[in-house]
């Protein structure tokens, strides 16, 4: 069965000058819940302008929810809600109000806005609070209130820019249900750029990677991480003397006391790890397949790309 | 049934807590749910925890589609013009604050004192008083272009009180990202907020010129060939108005579009009017020159009206410079407004 795109674009590419942002991109993202990952300067910001139609592409093609984005911005905008990072509101106006005047900016009645307004409003968990100013709203009803503005008119794609930004535990834990509620329930599609990796691993079914300007990953998360496949083992006696006879086997170890990761070759590891431990004495006390994060993901990638990263915290940081 | 089978067996679990009991007795705090649910208040972690004491099921998360269909381009666009002039007058659009609101009612009633007079006059049947206020070629374009209190003290004041923080808060607060993430183009955006602005002052000044000449014609009893012979003059006038208004929105929005606060183009605005007509009048009164005055908006647009409406000239050079000065002035003040317009950002800035 073939899925159905909600974004896809061949060899797409912006220059600013002799500035390449985004470098022949090939990207293809199926409905459902998508993250957009990348250090800064990847090109996250540039590629979420270019999928709402905002610049004109250098060169290449791209359509978003079957709407060609260098001709058809105003279509593809009208039936997505984007949810800015950034301060995007109005201190002096009411929730409800603000949010009303944002389903009126797509073009809706303003009746009809009004009466979207308290749904969304409700849904977002703001039901009770949406007289209020939002000058007088936390950080996490700022968000939550963007969330509504994006979702007035029921969009078949939210794109949202660090939608947990800044926000405490629970408003975070919030935040997130509702993006999956969104997505189960509401079978809507979300790509959320984000540089909080459990967040997106929570969210989001694939990833989409970007690297200076180049598509470094696409999929889905779990496929993705077969390619981080590693063996959990605590060893007990001589860990350093396991850890270089591994090494010489051909294995690769990352090591930390006495756990240590060893790269999964196929069913085969675990017969030789435990064969490696035998030969020299040492105690294998446990042994498991490690599920890879997609914090260990990211650093496997950007280390296939070069980068000599211990967190994501090093590169990555807004979009 | 034992105690713990009712537990396993109910929904919601019910609190037995002091705090949650609510009767005659209970302080008022004006702390609620959803506000302990997003520590909105300073006693955040507090709050949290007694947000989360299970409780019962508050607040179910539903999401509701919608299958409405959108409207085209003009009512987007009616949209943004209705929620700036509504502002004004409603709640519910955008909040301009009291000053400006009480301002904008203070220069309406202002901007009509010549309608009371001309009208008292008239009724007393004093014809010397009413010559001086009713309804003639000096009058009418006093009514639009005259310097003191009109364009001193009225007009520019609340053109900056109006573009002070149309663009610069979008700037500042990030809603351009509101607009622009929407199906709205910034030619759409720069003309809406422009129209907003223009429209407003072409109430306070064209409408009152309007209720001007028409109360004259209907309380006084004018004649058609009074109307024939004045009406020229009065769209002249009213042509003259359009202008005045257009040139002090465009300076104003510019000047709104290279800030991110309210103050600047505000204070800005009244500084280039009244600095440039400042200087060019010293140098009109020391050397006898009056070319300078075509750097000053508000002398150009009253050149330019002078020789519309036909009023005697105060001007030494020829009007057509006024003209031409105008029109650059308006074509700078767009083109910085455009640029500027053109550079908001939806992702950031």
């Amino acid at each position: 069965m073939v899925e159905e795109l909600i974004i896809e674009s061949t060899a797409l590419t912006k220059s600013y000058g002799p500035h390449v942002a985004l470098d022949s991109l090939d990207i293809r993202i199926e409905r459902g819940s998508t993250g957009l990952l990348g250090p800064n300067g990847a090109g996250k910001s540039t590629f979420l302008k270019t999928m709402l139609g905002l610049i004109q592409l250098t060169s290449g093609e791209g359509k978003v929810l079957g709407f060609d984005i260098r001709t058809q911005g105003d279509q593809i905008r009208q039936r997505i809600g984007y949810m800015p990072e950034y301060d995007a509101l109005n201190p002096n106006m009411d929730a409800i109000h603000q949010v009303r005047y944002s389903g009126e900016l797509i073009g809706m009645n303003p009746n009809i806005a009004l009466q979207r307004a308290h749904q969304a409003l409700e849904y977002v968990g703001l039901g009770e609070q949406r007289y209020r100013e939002v000058s007088s709203f936390s950080t996490g009803m700022k968000q939550a209130t963007k969330l509504a503005c994006a979702l007035i008119h029921d969009p078949a794609l939210i794109i949202a820019d660090e939608p947990s930004n800044g926000l405490d535990a629970q408003a975070r834990e919030f935040m997130l249900n509702t993006l999956e509620t969104t997505v189960n329930q509401g079978q809507r599609s979300v790509l959320m750029a984000s540089h909080l990796m459990d967040d997106v691993e929570r969210v989001c079914e694939n990833i989409v990677l970007l690297h200076k300007g180049k598509l470094a990953a696409q999929g889905k998360i779990d496929d993705l991480k077969a390619i981080d496949k590693e063996i959990e083992i605590h060893v007990w006696g001589s860990p350093g003397k396991m850890e270089e006879t591994l090494t010489d086997r051909g294995m690769k170890v990352r090591r930390e006391g006495r756990v240590m990761r060893v790269g999964h070759n196929g069913e085969g590891s675990y017969n030789e790890i435990l064969q490696a431990a035998a030969d020299i004495g040492t105690q294998v006390r446990r042994m498991h397949d490690h599920e890879a994060s997609l914090e260990d993901l990211f650093l496997v990638i950007m280390e296939r790309l070069g980068h000599d990263v211990k967190t994501s915290d090093d590169l990555l940081g807004g979009a | 049934m034992s105690e713990s089978d009712t537990d396993a067996n109910t929904p919601f679990e019910p609190v037995e807590s002091k705090e949650e009991t609510f009767g005659a007795e209970t302080p008022v705090t004006g702390q609620t749910k959803m506000q302990a649910a997003w520590s909105a208040s300073d006693d955040d972690a507090n709050s949290a925890q007694v947000a989360s004491v299970p409780q019962g099921q508050i607040f179910e998360q539903i999401y509701k589609p919608w299958e409405g269909t959108l409207n085209p381009r003009w009512m987007r666009n009616w949209a943004i013009l209705r929620h700036h002039i509504l502002g004004i007058f409603a709640k519910g659009h955008r909040p301009w604050n009291l000053p400006t609101k009480l301002f904008i009612f203070f220069v309406i009633i202002a901007s009509m004192t010549d309608v009371a007079l001309a009208l008292l006059f008239g009724m007393i049947g004093e014809p010397t008083l009413y010559d001086i206020w009713g309804v003639n070629r000096d009058n009418l374009y006093g009514h639009v272009m005259g310097f003191f209190p009109r364009n001193i003290l009225y007009y520019p004041i609340v053109a900056a009180l109006l573009v002070g923080g149309m663009i610069s808060e979008d700037r500042s607060h990030g809603t351009s990202a509101l607009y622009f993430s929407r199906p709205i183009n910034r030619f759409d955006y720069a003309a809406m907020k422009f129209l907003s602005v223009a429209l407003i002052l072409l109430f306070i000044i064209n409408g009152t010129l309007m209720i001007y000449y028409f109360v004259d014609i209907l309380v006084m009893g004018k004649g058609w060939a009074w109307i024939i012979d004045t009406f020229p003059m009065f769209m002249a006038t009213f042509v003259c108005g359009m202008i005045l208004a257009f040139t002090y929105t465009s300076i104003g929005l510019a000047l709104s579009s290279i800030s991110r606060g309210r103050f600047f183009p505000a204070i800005g605005l009244i500084a280039i009017l009244m600095g440039t007509r400042s200087m060019a009048a010293i140098i009109d009164a020391l050397f006898d020159k009056s070319l300078l005055y075509i750097i000053s908006p508000y002398d150009a647009v009253a050149h330019v009206c002078q020789a519309l409406i036909g009023t005697e000239m105060t001007y030494e050079h020829p009007w057509v410079w006024s003209l031409i000065s105008v029109v650059i002035m308006n074509g700078l003040a767009l083109y910085l407004l455009a640029n500027r317009v053109s550079s908001l950002e939806v992702t950031r800035e």
